[in-house]
């Protein structure tokens, strides 16, 4: 029998691999990338919740649904914005965008 | 055999994760991390949340992988395998990253939950029926944040003339 802990383990490896993906990629839409990893492995925290604790009115689904929508306006921005400075700059590495810098 | 078939599943969301955050092609990134992501919509039908699997592959995958193939494409000569992928922290981010997953590991091993002996499946039409009552602010202001965020991106990636 599958358990709470299975869940909870896979969600944790995969929030790992995702952070593991933030802090090494160069390029802006590999981190964007990582970042819905990341996302998604905190979904399935809640909707694994959910099913084996039993929130209140399905709160852990309606909240993981939540999560979808933000992370699809958040990487919408996100991929705009990398568009924005590839076109001013012609490079969308990371250790390139100094332009806030001063 | 649910057993074998979680650990198929939760082997192939890892295996194709850990593909999209290490592949040199950035396409490749994109098409790995839609197996990931096709994985967790398995994931979320063995979990019953039939509607959010459903909507996983929708949005997801219909989508933001769509978005995330033109965007690559759009900012063309990055998909060049000659160049770097990554930065110089490999090694440290991984000892980093090693030791926060013993500490989650270590963290869900010890807390214990109190879990019911019944399931708790939520049905599709339960979930309508709490978007539209308990949780009816929260979806309202989720439609205003989408907007705002396509406002934004119009105007953030509108040619100045």
């Amino acid at each position: 029998m599958i358990s709470l802990n299975h869940y909870m383990f896979l969600s944790a490896i995969l929030f790992c691999i995702g952070v593991f993906g933030v802090l090494t990629r160069r390029n802006a839409i590999g981190i964007l990338i990582s970042i819905e990893l990341i996302l998604n492995a905190a979904n399935i925290n809640l909707v694994a919740f959910q099913r084996y604790l039993g929130t209140p009115d399905g709160l852990g689904q309606i909240f993981a649904l939540f999560v979808v929508a933000i992370a699809a306006a958040g990487s919408v921005v996100g991929l705009v914005l990398v568009i924005a400075i590839y076109r001013n700059g012609k490079n969308i590495f990371v250790d390139n965008f100094n332009l806030m810098k001063w | 055999m649910n057993e074998l078939f979680f650990y198929f599943i939760a082997l192939s969301a890892c295996g194709f994760a850990f593909g999209a955050v290490t592949s040199r092609n950035i396409f490749h990134c994109a098409v790995w991390l839609a197996m990931a992501l096709l994985s967790v919509a398995g994931i979320y039908l063995m979990l019953d949340a039939l509607f959010l699997g459903v909507i996983q592959v929708l949005v997801y995958i219909g989508g933001i992988i769509t978005l995330f193939i033109f965007a690559i494409k759009l900012t063309a000569r990055i998909d060049d395998r000659s160049i770097r992928q990554t930065n110089e922290q490999v090694l440290i981010s991984a000892i980093a990253v090693s030791i926060l997953l013993i500490f989650l590991m270590l963290g869900i091993k010890l807390s214990s939950w109190a879990v019911f002996a019944q399931d708790h499946i939520f049905s599709l039409k339960q979930i309508g029926k709490s978007l539209l009552t308990t949780y009816v602010l929260p979806f309202e202001f989720i439609s205003l944040i989408l907007l705002a965020a396509m406002v934004g991106a119009i105007v953030i990636g509108k040619v100045k003339k």
